[in-house]
């Protein structure tokens, strides 16, 4: 069985983000950069599949950036990924989900990958396009934002989380892909003596050039930050009158008396 | 040259960190307040590999390098300076000697369960009088048939109390001085081995520090560390490493206690403005952080000189050094940067200068480094 876990790195989101110079994204210099949270646990729920189904299973972690991804990708090779791809593209900000997604479509093709995780959405772009999309262009069955996770005999049970706190339950048959939430799993550290392991396992790098064939069809023309709001209200005057006026405010802005 | 981390030692740098963040850290005021790191913490570590980090791969190890080990330790004690020096004393005074100086079979018996955390290392050496004089070292031992004997006692021995695997220094002939000195590997659950106490301190509560007796501790001869009568190589040897493990250590509470103080003087208010807002705190802070700096790349260049296998005496008795003293300085405007606040044990930055203090003491007191310096660069 052949499973694929496609990952991206992201900033940290406690940084503070400034513009780059065209205003179009933002500023790479000085973040600190790490796995997006989603894909730890696709990565983690993959791993979980690969110890299970045990010899002659074959876990290939994927992901599409500068040389700085490699880290992400060596975090994923040291959870128990037996191999990786880098494809190696230093404009990837500049691409659009459809762009990724046929990226990593394009590598899919005839490679017989029979289950694909990836997380529910990026941390920084959110578009939670690019897993659906790539279901899509390679006509895999698709589920998303998964919080349990089982597979037996070509069929994937997969939990989701609904509305309101309602699960649900989708059964797939292979070949599929599903994207991962929070509450799946809790992703492992990386031990020592894995990252160790990792240090030899394979990376095979591929220049985006390669694989990419589809053209952009979402341009973002802006990234700002959101404008200023003005400071709070301070209220004045006795007790009494204070008490009132929190009352009128509350009625007249929010559902908490009504 | 190249000031950067290897991609490898970032992922290693991140996967620590996290860990620390949320395994360690949220404990660590517990750690300090009941004078013990939980034994889930310790096993947890020893999954980790973070008691094996550069030992090899064959005997149990990680198999990574000691820059990596550097990495752990410090990123271990910018939350737990306990933690920090259970992983320092184990891997660099115990594993340590006993990869560089023990036979193949010796290393194959006592290496993998140290590595793992099963057992936990400690090194014998201090003793009431004899520290920072090793060649004072009163602890005897006679060889009678197939086993060594030995007698008397040992003080401020880190990790002690887990009564795990020890490297001990003990002489045949006092009147040899140095000379007499042999290294032994002894388990610590012996008969003849008594704990006569563990030291309540000042800081590293959560670390044992133990006094032992010895009382006709029969050791095997093939427990013999290195060749009989060069014991005090040994001990020099091993002490060198471990001031890397040190200096990690103390760089690690530097910077646990400098993020702090850099967080509250943005957070805290005065004369209508956060605190770092002055220039007496924007100074205070400048000065902490270009000593943290100055002692990383001590510390680091240090555990590179050691990975290439070039001699690294000076290097380390320098970052020791300089990182303790950085670290005593740090902790100490910490408290300052946090005013009264600071005094007050929720705050941690008490905890952390505490912690400091020990760092200018152990593996050689600083008044130490400056003669191990200064002899070699007059000699």
């Amino acid at each position: 069985m052949k499973l694929l876990v496609c990952i991206k790195q992201v900033p940290d989101l406690e940084s503070r983000f400034k513009p780059d110079a065209a205003g179009v994204w933002y500023n790479e210099t000085d973040l600190a950069f790490r796995m997006n949270e989603y894909d730890e646990y696709a990565v983690e729920q993959a791993v979980q599949l690969r110890e299970k189904l045990g010899e002659g299973t074959e876990l290939t972690v994927l992901s599409i950036g500068p040389d700085r991804v490699v880290e992400a990708i060596k975090k994923a090779l040291a959870m128990g990924c037996d191999n990786a791809v880098h494809i190696q593209d230093t404009a990837v900000s500049a691409k659009d989900p459809w762009q990724i997604a046929s990226i990593i479509s394009t590598y899919v093709q005839g490679k017989n990958f029979d289950l694909i995780f990836t997380g529910m959405q990026s941390q920084d772009r959110g578009s939670a396009q690019v897993g659906v999309t790539v279901a899509e262009q390679l006509g895999f069955a698709c589920t998303t934002t998964i919080v349990g996770f089982d597979y037996a005999d070509g069929t994937v049970t997969a939990k989701r989380e609904l509305e309101g706190g309602i699960k649900g339950v989708v059964k797939l048959k292979t070949p599929a892909l599903v994207t991962c939430q929070l509450g799946l799993n809790v992703p492992r550290y990386p031990t020592l003596p894995n990252i160790m392991k990792a240090k030899r396992k394979e990376i095979t790098a591929i220049p985006v050039a390669d694989l990419l064939t589809a053209d952009l069809l979402a341009t973002t023309t802006s990234f700002h930050p959101p404008a200023k709001k003005g400071g709070g209200i301070v209220l004045e005057g006795d007790v009494g009158e204070l008490v009132d006026k929190v009352i009128a405010i509350l009625k007249d802005k929010t559902a908490v008396l009504r | 040259m190249n000031f950067e981390l290897s991609q490898d030692h970032k992922v290693l740098q991140s996967a620590v960190r996290d860990f620390v963040e949320k395994e360690i850290k949220p404990i660590a005021m517990k750690i300090d307040e009941e004078h013990m790191i939980p034994d889930a913490l310790v096993t947890k570590m020893g999954e980790m590999g973070f008691l094996g980090s550069y030992l090899p791969e064959e005997y149990g190890g990680a198999g990574l390098d000691m820059l990596s080990y550097a990495i752990v330790v410090e990123e271990v004690s910018k939350a737990c300076g306990s933690s920090g020096v259970l992983i320092s004393a184990h891997t660099s005074l115990c594993s340590g000697p006993i990869y560089t100086f023990g036979t193949e079979a010796q290393k194959k018996k006592w290496l993998p369960a140290l590595n793992t955390g099963e057992t936990i290392g400690c090194f014998l050496l201090t003793e009431p009088d004899a520290g920072s004089d090793a060649g004072g070292t009163a602890t005897t031992y006679t060889r009678e048939g197939d086993e060594f004997v030995i007698n008397g006692s040992k003080t401020f021995i880190t990790n002690g109390g887990y009564l795990g695997t020890g490297v001990l220094l003990a002489s045949y002939d006092r009147s040899l001085k140095h000379k007499g000195i042999s290294a032994f590997i002894v388990d610590l659950k012996s008969p003849g081995v008594t704990i006569l106490k563990n030291e309540n301190k000042m800081g590293i509560r959560g670390s044992y520090t133990t006094a032992f007796a010895f009382d006709n501790l029969r050791v095997p001869v093939e427990n013999l560390l290195g060749q009989e009568g060069k014991g005090f190589n040994v001990a020099m040897d091993t002490l060198n490493g471990g001031r890397i493990g040190i200096a990690s250590q103390a760089l690690g509470i530097a910077e646990g206690a400098f993020e702090r103080a850099l967080a509250y003087s943005k957070e805290r208010k005065q004369f209508g403005q956060a605190i770092s807002e002055f220039q007496a705190i924007q100074f205070k802070l400048a000065d902490m952080f270009t000593s943290i700096e100055t002692s990383k790349l001590l510390t680091y260049r240090a555990a590179c000189l050691k990975d290439a296998k070039k001699n690294y005496t000076m290097e380390s008795a320098m970052c020791k050094m300089h990182a303790s003293e950085t670290a005593t300085f740090v902790t100490k405007e910490a408290i300052q940067i946090h005013g009264g606040y600071g005094f007050i044990v929720d705050y941690e930055v008490e905890r952390m200068y505490r912690d400091a203090k020990i760092t200018e003491i152990y593996e050689g007191t600083n008044e130490v480094q400056r003669v191990v310096i200064s002899k070699l660069l007059l000699s």
